[in-house]
């Protein structure tokens, strides 16, 4: 590695707007275009030649010719929505409209520092579900990166405002939002190191909300004044209404420093009627319009602080981040709600990109290509972090070719500080030719170190690579897993890989079982195994993010029911996954994962959800309102209200606006678990019930034939049931009991008496199984070994007969058709 | 449903205050120096990183082990109750094989010394 000109890339690829900027470990730098300014507009346009520009180039059509020219593309990212250009006939993806952004930034920084960067670090929203992220990755590689990581915006956020700021220690909150995004992340800095201690935030919140927000008033000013009624799911009237928003985008900007403009459009069209639009626009009626977008912000904000029991008053600063948090009602509802004013002489703009530069300097990806320079002398194989907040971080090293021999290998090394005030001894390797030492860094700027190498007679070698640089300043800790990721279950549950907050990179393995037959050479016979992110422990209350498919056409040997297969996913450090199957038993793998892709949300299919929704919230309410339950109707209220803005969403989607049709799908997820989540609340006194009689069956059976450690584990568990019970939380109490429900089965499964009950259970049942003659057999076998009174094999005719139960099919749909238990 | 260990024998194993050879007394500086020294060790492949000592006996050391621990101990709240299974010492390292005898006349460290003096070996 080269230590001079280290130079690290940073990249905010957002909706409205993206920013490069570039760290020298120093100093962070932003990258201007080529019209001067460090802001590139996210948008894109291809006219009828086929000529295609960025940036404000582009955006200057936005309203004369928006077929032709696309924006806010990173909505429908990871989506196979194909954007159409009618002029030129070209359809692009999302993921290919980005990479060129990135790549008209990547000619920037080209011309800034006369290299084309290799290496960049693009930051993506905390809550950026896998194929979102994924798509990111690929815009990044068809702009020609050789490497990116991803970055969660708000981490970049504050690794960027701790850089700036002097004393960074105590809590953070990291208020962010963008054009289409809101996140909003608690961190925590202790000795120069920043944790990530919970994120929270709306996919579909943001600057455009408070825009529609304006929008919808100044549709009704129109029908007032004018007599004419236009509407948000009129594809014919989609073109005016685009005008309208512009106005309504500039007229917000503008009233963060005025306190009254005016919306000014002139020759306004609906079918033949021809009108000027002229409205007042003042403070206050912005804040009114805007405050219930606001206020669903803050409520995320209270929500996240609550889950981490931070008290009122226990912030020691807020950084807002993005551009309409600038707007003054937004930073006053802010500081009024959380009590901290938000910290002043930070760019809201720009300040993820620089946090993403500071970010690659950590992550040691040096933007520079890299050059194959001919071995200079004994190769030091080093690993050291390039960034780090401790002032004695340890340097490790390792000769590359400890087999070579004579006067120019070396056997002793010596760091030397290039400001010449500080060096190690002599540092003798050891039989693995390595050598691990402390090295004393300067605060907050690079350090460069010189390796010295002397021989076994004392004469110098020289050192290949012969410097190395380590950055001292705030640097961030693992990234974390902003959602947990799981296999989804055949019964609807989810098999938990990687719990939200996970260290990334990470990977685990579990053995599941087939719940069916995969004959080899059928290409009708599948196994699917669902990949799910979500907090729920239904798997149809959480996303599908990706599938591992085997078909029988790929197998070597026919799978029968029951047959063990190991799962292996893997995320990187920017959560891009990878899934791996085993089959042990043949030793095949396979490793495709089909449609990583954000599902379809056709209009019609969101429709009939949204009736679906309406009567299950109709029955609810009824029930509620029978039984006298206060907190229930309080919180079906809130779907309700939720409900008017889905309405638009769908209505709007039928308009063929395909970003309102995925806010639309999330939200009908969203939505149904939350009243699921009511059906729990209505179900507690059932589950409370059964809670009991859990704890007294598992206090019977564990005393009897669990072991100690099982015996310890319960009096874990009972403590926390009684805890979830005490606290009214019906997820918690679920959750407890299931793992109760675990500790019990383990240990009753060592009385033999238990197993005769589970025979004739599944016995009854063989005319349902996946392989009746199969369980037929299975059946007698059970039979003679009840009559030997042989427990063992007793036990394991059950566990097979279980192997051959198809499960519920209802549960399999809802668990995403899968195949595995 | 959780991904964390529930077997008291895997918890003794993967406490993370083994996994990065600390004790509980030390500060959260010394879990990021160790933890960043370890993760270059086994990057570089380095047998002395491979495995760690534990009440239970020596287990092997992966970067997953290393990067997960000092998750763990980055946060107050799951570093405490780590803190309390890990109040057990680690077993001892096992006795290395002992190095071969050094001849009677090794005069190291003071060869110099005797050279100084016009002294020689036999």
């Amino acid at each position: 590695m080269s230590s001079q000109n280290l130079v690290y890339v940073g990249i905010d690829l957002g909706t409205t707007n993206s920013t490069a900027a570039v760290f020298d470990g120093d100093k962070v730098t932003l990258v201007r275009n080529a019209q001067g300014s460090p802001i590139t507009p996210s948008v894109v346009r291809i006219d009828a030649r086929g000529n295609l520009s960025v940036g404000a180039r582009a955006r200057r059509f936005l309203e004369s010719d928006p077929d032709n020219t696309r924006g806010e593309f990173k909505r429908l990212m990871g989506t196979a929505q194909a954007l159409r250009f009618p002029a030129s006939g070209v359809e692009k993806r999302p993921e290919e409209l980005a990479a060129e952004v990135l790549r008209s930034l990547r000619k920037d920084i080209e011309d800034q520092l006369g290299f084309v960067p290799a290496r960049a670090v693009i930051s993506v929203p905390a809550l950026f579900e896998l194929p979102q992220s994924s798509a990111t990755s690929e815009a990044a590689r068809l702009a020609g990166f050789e490497r990116v990581e991803l970055l969660q915006e708000p981490i970049a956020s504050a690794l960027a405002a701790g850089w700036t700021i002097v004393d960074s220690s105590g809590s953070w909150l990291v208020y962010d939002l963008g054009g289409g995004t809101f996140d909003v992340s608690l961190l925590e800095t202790r000795d120069g190191l920043l944790r990530v201690v919970g994120h929270d935030g709306d996919n579909f919140l943001g600057g455009r909300d408070f825009d529609w927000a304006i929008v919808d008033w100044a549709l009704g000013e129109i029908e007032r004044a004018e007599g004419v009624k236009l509407s948000r799911s009129d594809s014919a009237h989609a073109a005016t209404i685009r005008r309208i928003k512009l106005a309504a985008e500039e007229a917000k900007i503008e009233l963060s420093r005025v306190e009254q403009t005016s919306m000014a459009i002139a020759g306004l069209k609906v079918g033949d009627r021809s009108f000027d639009l002229d409205l007042a626009l003042d403070r206050t009626t912005l804040e009114r319009l805007c405050s219930p977008a606001i206020e669903r912000s803050l409520a995320v904000c209270r929500r996240l602080l609550a889950a981490h029991g931070v008290p009122d008053g226990g912030l020691t600063r807020v950084v807002m981040v993005g551009g309409p948090s600038v707007m003054p009602v937004v930073r006053r509802y802010v500081s009024a709600a959380l009590g901290v004013p938000p910290t002043e002489g930070l760019d809201p703009m720009t300040l993820v990109a620089q946090g993403a530069a500071i970010y690659a300097a950590t992550a040691g990806l040096e933007a520079r290509p890299a050059a194959l320079e001919p071995l200079r002398g004994c190769k030091l194989w080093l690993q050291y972090p390039a960034m780090s907040s401790d002032l004695t971080p340890h340097v490790v090293g390792r000769l590359v070719d400890r087999g070579a021999s004579g006067s120019a290998v070396a056997t002793e090394l010596r760091l030397t500080r290039a400001d010449g005030l500080w060096d190690s001894p002599w540092i003798s390797l050891d039989e693995e030719g390595a050598f691990v030492a402390a090295v004393s860094l300067l605060a907050r700027r690079p350090n460069v170190f010189r390796v010295e190498g002397k021989n076994a007679t004392g004469g110098a070698v020289v050192i290949d690579p012969p410097t190395l640089t380590i950055v001292q300043g705030l640097t961030i800790s693992d990234p974390p897993l902003s959602r947990t990721i799981g296999v989804a279950t055949a019964g609807d549950d989810v098999r938990v890989y990687f719990e939200r907050g996970a260290p990334l990179p990470a990977r685990r393995t579990f053995t599941l079982q087939t719940v069916e037959t995969v004959a080899k050479g059928s290409k009708e016979s599948l196994i699917k195994i669902p990949i799910v992110q979500g907090e729920y422990d239904a798997a149809h209350l959480c996303r599908l993010v990706g599938a591992l498919e085997i078909s029988g056409a790929e197998l070597r040997q026919t799978m029968p029911s029951g047959t063990e297969l190991e799962l292996t996913i893997e995320l990187d450090r920017g959560g891009r996954m990878s899934a791996r199957a085993l089959v042990p038993g043949s030793g095949q793998v396979f490793e495709h994962v089909a449609h990583l892709l954000v599902p379809e949300a056709a209009p019609e299919v969101l429709d009939a959800q949204l009736v679906a929704i309406r009567g299950r919230l109709g029955e609810l309410r009824t029930d509620a309102f029978r039984r006298g339950l206060g907190g229930v109707i309080d919180k079906l209220g809130k779907v309700e209200a939720a409900l008017v803005d889905l309405a638009l969403d769908v209505g709007a989607a039928k308009g063929g606006d395909a970003d309102a049709a995925q806010k639309a799908r999330r939200s009908l997820i969203e939505l149904d678990a939350t009243l699921e989540s009511v059906e729990l609340d209505r179900r507690w006194p059932e589950l409370e019930k059964e809670a009991r009689e859990a704890v007294v069956y598992a206090t019977i059976v564990i005393h009897e034939h669990g072991l100690a450690h099982e015996q310890s584990l319960f009096a874990e568990t009972a403590r926390a049931v009684e805890k979830a019970r005490m606290a009214r939380d019906p997820l918690e109490l679920q959750r407890q009991l299931r793992l109760l429900n675990r500790l019990s089965y383990a240990a009753g499964s060592r009385d033999p008496e238990v197993w005769k009950r589970r025979f004739e259970h599944a016995a009854v049942d063989i005319g349902n199984t996946t392989d009746p003659a199969k369980a037929q057999a299975l059946v007698k076998e059970g039979r003679e070994a009840l009559a030997k009174g042989d427990a063992e094999a007793l036990r394991r005719v059950v566990q097979k007969l279980w192997q051959l139960s198809p499960g519920d099919p209802e549960q399999r749909r809802l668990g995403y058709d899968s195949g595995v238990r | 449903m959780s991904a964390a260990p529930a077997d008291p024998q895997r918890r003794l194993a993967d406490n993370p205050f083994y996994v990065l050879g600390l004790r509980p007394e030390c500060g959260r500086l010394d879990v990021e120096r160790e933890g960043q020294k370890l993760l270059g060790m086994l990057e570089l492949g380095l047998k002395s990183a491979a495995s760690y000592m534990t009440p239970l006996g020596p287990q092997r050391r992966s970067a997953d082990k290393v990067r997960a621990a000092m998750a763990e101990l980055r946060s107050p709240e799951r570093r405490l109750l780590h803190e309390f299974w890990a109040v057990l010492p680690p077993k001892p390292e096992p006795p290395r094989p002992a190095p071969p005898p050094k001849p009677e006349h090794d005069l190291e460290p003071f060869a110099g010394a005797f050279a100084a003096h016009g002294w020689k070996r036999p």
